[in-house]
């Protein structure tokens, strides 16, 4: 047990894996499925999970594996895990506004909850991170102060996606201002606007980028 | 004959708990103390910011407590930022302490560091707005 943490832990460390695991993090809503989908269109010519305006529709991981991203006559291997979103409160109630019925609802709160432990899981088995937040809304929640600090103490890279930027209200300056230690691309994953940047970033920052 | 009229009133609990509390009790025995108590409807006020994976753990207890009544939390804290050789001195402790944590397996217990935090049950907080400096709490009976 002990040994095999060490192994475990020089493997991580050294990054001796084949691929990049390169998990996509934020709160609900704020575009991780668009971005994965728009990241496997491109690369793969398929989406990859269903996109919903109610919160919590991506409640299980999704992983898509092997996909090779090249930017800049650089190459890398992904494997995309398209996370359920971070949350510290799933309330059945607010399911209801959209329509969905009591008993579906709490059946979707319950497994939004599994999927919010699922993702923290995660957390322990990524090599770089896609921390996405909504453009239009204010960054500084504790669910991204959280998730930032913890990939910081694990010394997980972490890129900054602003998305949403082709709505007018969206302000990516107020992301870089509330962390201004972390590399930041602002994109439209919906439309795919500057989105070659995000993947200029992810062979800049990823450790096995060749 | 005059009725007496019956005014229901709002009561709100706002529990201040010493960061020494909370440094005394090791890792899962932490977060259960904040989320028995939160649970039971108090709002927590701590002198003393949680690390960063010890608030991962707190959100991911919470997710394993949510049920019709209790739909999770909301926190937030803000922390002293260190500079110079504090800075330095607590990064090294906290590398040690991951790498102790790495190698046995066991988790690691650190102390709580310098700041403020406020977790309270989310049926009651309706809305945090955070500055880099302070926070203002919106709840709501």
């Amino acid at each position: 047990m002990v040994f095999g943490r060490l192994v475990n832990w020089i493997r991580n460390f050294f990054r001796l894996r084949q691929d990049i695991s390169l998990g996509i993090y934020g709160c609900t809503n704020v575009g991780k499925t668009t971005l994965a989908n728009r990241i496997c269109m491109d690369w793969v010519g398929e989406e990859m999970g269903k996109v919903s305006r109610i919160p919590h529709e991506t409640r299980m991981v999704q992983k898509k594996e092997k996909l090779l991203i090249e930017s800049n006559g650089k190459k890398i291997n992904i494997n995309i895990l398209d996370m359920p979103g971070i949350a510290t409160k799933v309330d059945y109630r607010k399911f209801l506004k959209y329509g969905i019925k009591k008993k579906a609802a709490k059946a979707r709160a319950r497994e939004a909850t599994k999927g919010v432990v699922e993702a923290i899981k995660w957390l322990n088995n990524v090599d770089t991170v896609l921390a996405v937040m909504d453009a239009t809304k204010d960054p500084l929640t504790q669910v991204n102060i959280t998730l930032l600090g913890n990939l910081e103490a694990k010394g997980i890279p972490v890129i900054l996606v602003a998305n949403k930027i082709d709505l007018k209200r969206s302000k990516p300056q107020n992301i870089k201002e509330a962390f201004p230690q972390y590399p930041l691309v602002e994109i439209s994953a919906l439309k795919g606007k500057s989105i070659n940047n995000l993947y200029e970033a992810i062979i800049e920052h990823s450790r096995k980028a060749q | 004959m005059k009725k007496k009229s019956k005014k229901s009133k709002i009561k709100l609990k706002i529990d201040f708990v010493s960061s020494v509390t909370l440094d005394s009790k090791t890792g899962k025995k932490r977060i259960n103390f904040i989320l028995n108590k939160v649970k039971d409807g108090s709002i927590l006020v701590v002198n003393g910011v949680l690390t960063p994976d010890e608030e991962m753990g707190l959100i991911r207890e919470t997710m394993q407590r949510v049920d019709d009544g209790f739909p999770g939390i909301e926190v937030c804290s803000l922390k002293k930022q260190l500079k110079g050789w504090g800075q330095l001195s607590e990064a090294l402790s906290d590398g040690r302490k991951r790498f102790w944590s790495g190698i046995t397996g066991n988790p690691p217990n650190p102390k709580l560091k310098t700041g403020i935090t406020l977790i309270g049950p989310a049926k009651i907080i309706k809305n945090i707005r955070k500055n880099p400096d302070s926070f203002s709490v919106l709840a709501e009976m």
